[in-house]
């Protein structure tokens, strides 16, 4: 097997694999690794591994999901045998599975309305959950003889729910073990997934991002290009340092708009923590804006000052002590309030951040006030800590997202990015 | 040089190498890639651009990265105070921006060197991004451009080095022209190896407890500053030095501080319990008879 023609034949279908893992491979990585393989030979399968993965992985993230692949890709003989053994295996328990879905996903004597999809997915699913959807039908079956209509489309509902979340678990299955990887960056975990013992390194890392981003702003800021009038002042100056000869001309600067930031954060339970990291985050960068204003809130809004957001410990006590730690989100109530302080706090020269999943009671008046939010405020962003691929399965970020723009914020790495197109 | 070559070449250094990294650094130097290496602070990623100019008898150009380092500190600058004697003597014979007049900064050094030489760019993720996308022309077509003078193409071809510590994330530009390796903490087996290869003088089961004690140092979830190799050198080195030949609670509370540095980790260490656990480790060794010193 000294033929390079044989591996990059080979080479080109394992690329094609990776990418669909989300690597970002050109043909001179393939290219390259034929070159290896024809040197080192598929003898030692650790060498040809090590020797793939330094040209086909760039990241940390994408060494774990190289390794996947390899050893789903170069199987070793007993590997290859037990692998079709379980397959075998797990076919016929599916096809087992699919036998007793169709008997199960019945109503009323008729097939249930669901997508051929959704029919995989519950056939997929574990006994236990199937067992509770079973129980559920039972329970309520007693009302399907006075209310058969009724009984039929409330089932269907709880059904295709139970489903459509059935789906995004198995969509996601598999990256649980890699955000439990302490490997992986900091930068590229859930923020809502940090461990207590994180935090501090998780602090000092938003610390040197936001440090970073600054002088980046700073620097774009600088380098934003001038009024176009000569300053004969700094020009005279500066040609001092080259012997009176004016060989860079200074100009007068471009005159700054102030920006103004305005954050409306979730500080309801499930929120908490993201907002005490976004907060802090945004809190770091001075160039951002040249003054800001924070509000949190859950069923009511209370407004926040610097200081309760410097420390971790005093911002979770100040949540608490202002009672709307712990309680329900209401979205709409929050804008509404905001809108309506005097003197107006969102202005045509105020961008709005809000810091929410857009989970909340009364979405109909919620999407009211933000409308009403939007029309006072130069801008509106929305940060959302859900991953951007479980949008799909919530309709509620899919609304709010027609009506402003919405940007994923689940990890540090995305909150960065956020914070560089304020 | 084939890889069992540069392997024997890598142990004549004095470096302790598993077979990963030895197969990663041949890759990158098979392909003609720079190598950007990742890691935590402290595992040894600077270390290997200095083992790999002496593995390779060339000399290392070393670029360290801050924030703010721009082309002028980290490729080339006019010697304007020359520049401008010129003018006044009336010697500008020729061009006022011709190489008479130009300072090497470690970037243009690196190729125009006459020699191959190690170039190490350290701790990338210290500098901007805009630095980092002005490294893409180097890195890949080993050439850069002057506006002043045009495009100077490498004399000789460096092998060059990134390191990261992960402070934050590189683009995907800079990753896809780089071979990658991520670097993380030795195994006590691993680190036993370098104590012994670094400091030979030392105690055997010294050595031993060191490598032992610093794993659980570093597996421990309340420390916040995990030690690096080089402070596991320390350690083992002021411990021989006040004359210990164990790692006992007393030992370990005058030494502590080679160890760990900052205030909240050495005020929660526990060293009863970090004695016990590296002199344990050693105990069941037939060549390390326990002495009972933390048995009861």
């Amino acid at each position: 097997m000294d033929d390079p023609k044989v591996y990059l034949e080979k080479l080109t279908a394992f690329s094609r694999m990776l990418r669909l893992e989300g690597l970002a491979l050109s043909p001179k990585e393939t290219e390259d690794a034929a070159k290896l393989l024809t040197e080192l030979g598929m003898g030692d399968r650790k060498a040809v591994k090590t020797a793939l993965r330094t040209v086909y992985a760039k990241s940390r993230e994408e060494q774990i999901a190289f390794d996947r692949c390899f050893d789903a890709f170069f199987l070793s003989e007993e590997a290859m045998r037990k692998q079709a053994q379980e397959q075998a295996q797990r076919e016929q328990e599916l096809e087992e599975n699919r036998r007793q879905a169709q008997e199960e996903l019945q109503l009323a004597g008729k097939p249930m309305d669901l997508s051929e999809k959704q029919r995989e997915t519950y056939a997929a699913m574990p006994e236990e959950a199937r067992q509770r959807l079973r129980n559920f039908m039972d329970k309520y079956r007693g009302s399907a003889e006075r209310n058969p209509k009724l009984y039929s489309e409330f089932i269907h509902s709880v059904f295709t729910r139970t489903l459509l979340e059935q789906q995004m678990l198995l969509e996601n299955a598999g990256l649980g073990g890699e955000a439990a990887d302490p490997d992986i960056g900091i930068l590229y975990r859930d923020i809502s997934d940090f461990r207590d013992t994180e935090i501090p390194k998780a602090i000092e890392l938003i610390q040197a991002v936001a440090r970073q981003i600054n002088g980046e702003l700073a620097a774009k800021r600088r380098s934003g290009g001038h009024g176009g009038k000569l300053d004969f002042r700094r020009t005279i100056r500066k040609g001092l340092e080259t012997g009176g000869s004016l060989h860079r001309l200074k100009f007068r600067r471009k005159p700054r708009r102030r920006k103004h930031l305005v954050m409306l954060c979730d500080v309801s339970g499930s929120m908490v923590q993201f907002s005490e990291f976004a907060l802090r985050f945004i809190q770091s960068l001075g160039e951002a804006a040249d003054s800001s204003r924070t509000f949190l809130f859950s069923e009511t809004m209370v407004e926040a000052d610097a200081f309760q957001l410097q420390n971790m410990d005093r911002f979770r006590s100040y949540v608490k002590e202002t009672g709307i730690y712990g309680r329900g989100t209401d979205l709409g109530t929050a804008l509404q309030e905001l809108c309506s302080l005097r003197p107006p706090v969102l202005t045509a020269g105020s961008t709005l951040l809000i810091l929410s999943d857009t989970k909340t009671i009364d979405f109909p008046r919620a999407m009211g006030a933000l409308a009403e939010a939007k029309r006072l405020a130069g801008r509106v962003i929305f940060l959302n800590p859900i991953p951007e691929k479980n949008w799909q399965y919530v309709r509620t970020i899919q609304a709010t997202a027609e009506l402003v723009p919405m940007i994923p914020c689940s990890t540090l790495r995305e909150l960065a990015a956020a914070c560089r197109r304020l | 040089m084939n890889i069992n070559e540069m392997k024997a070449k890598m142990t004549q250094a004095g470096y302790v190498y598993d077979d990963t990294l030895a197969t990663t650094l041949y890759v990158a130097l098979q392909l003609g890639r720079p190598l950007l290496i990742e890691g935590a602070a402290g595992v040894g990623k600077t270390e290997i651009a200095k083992v790999m100019a002496s593995v390779l008898d060339r000399d290392l150009v070393r670029l360290q990265c801050y924030e703010g380092l721009d082309e002028s500190k980290a490729l080339y600058e006019w010697n304007y105070q020359k520049q401008l004697l010129a003018i006044q003597l009336g010697k500008e014979e020729s061009s006022l921006f011709g190489e008479a007049y130009l300072l090497e900064r470690p970037l243009l050094k690196s190729i125009r060197s006459e020699k191959p030489v190690v170039l190490l760019i350290d701790e990338i993720d210290k500098s901007d991004e805009e630095f980092e996308a002005f490294l893409l022309e180097l890195l890949s077509e080993m050439q850069i451009s002057i506006p002043e003078l045009g495009t100077v193409r490498a004399k000789t071809v460096p092998f060059v080095v990134l390191t990261s510590n992960r402070a934050r994330p590189l683009s995907e530009a800079l990753r896809r022209r780089c071979a990658y390796l991520y670097m993380e903490y030795p195994d006590v087996e691993k680190e036993l190896a370098i104590l012994r290869v670094k400091l030979p003088h030392i105690d055997d089961r010294l050595a031993g407890q060191v490598a032992l004690a610093v794993h659980a140092l570093r597996d421990s979830d309340t420390i916040l500053k995990k030690p690096s190799i080089a402070e596991t050198l320390d350690w083992a080195a002021a411990l021989d030095a006040l004359g210990k030949r164990e790692l006992t609670p007393d030992a370990l509370r005058q030494t502590a501080g080679f160890v760990l540095k900052n205030n909240e980790d050495l005020a929660g260490l526990d060293c009863e319990d970090l004695s016990r656990k590296a002199c344990c480790g050693t105990c069941g060794e037939e060549s390390h008879p326990c002495e009972g010193h933390c048995h009861g």
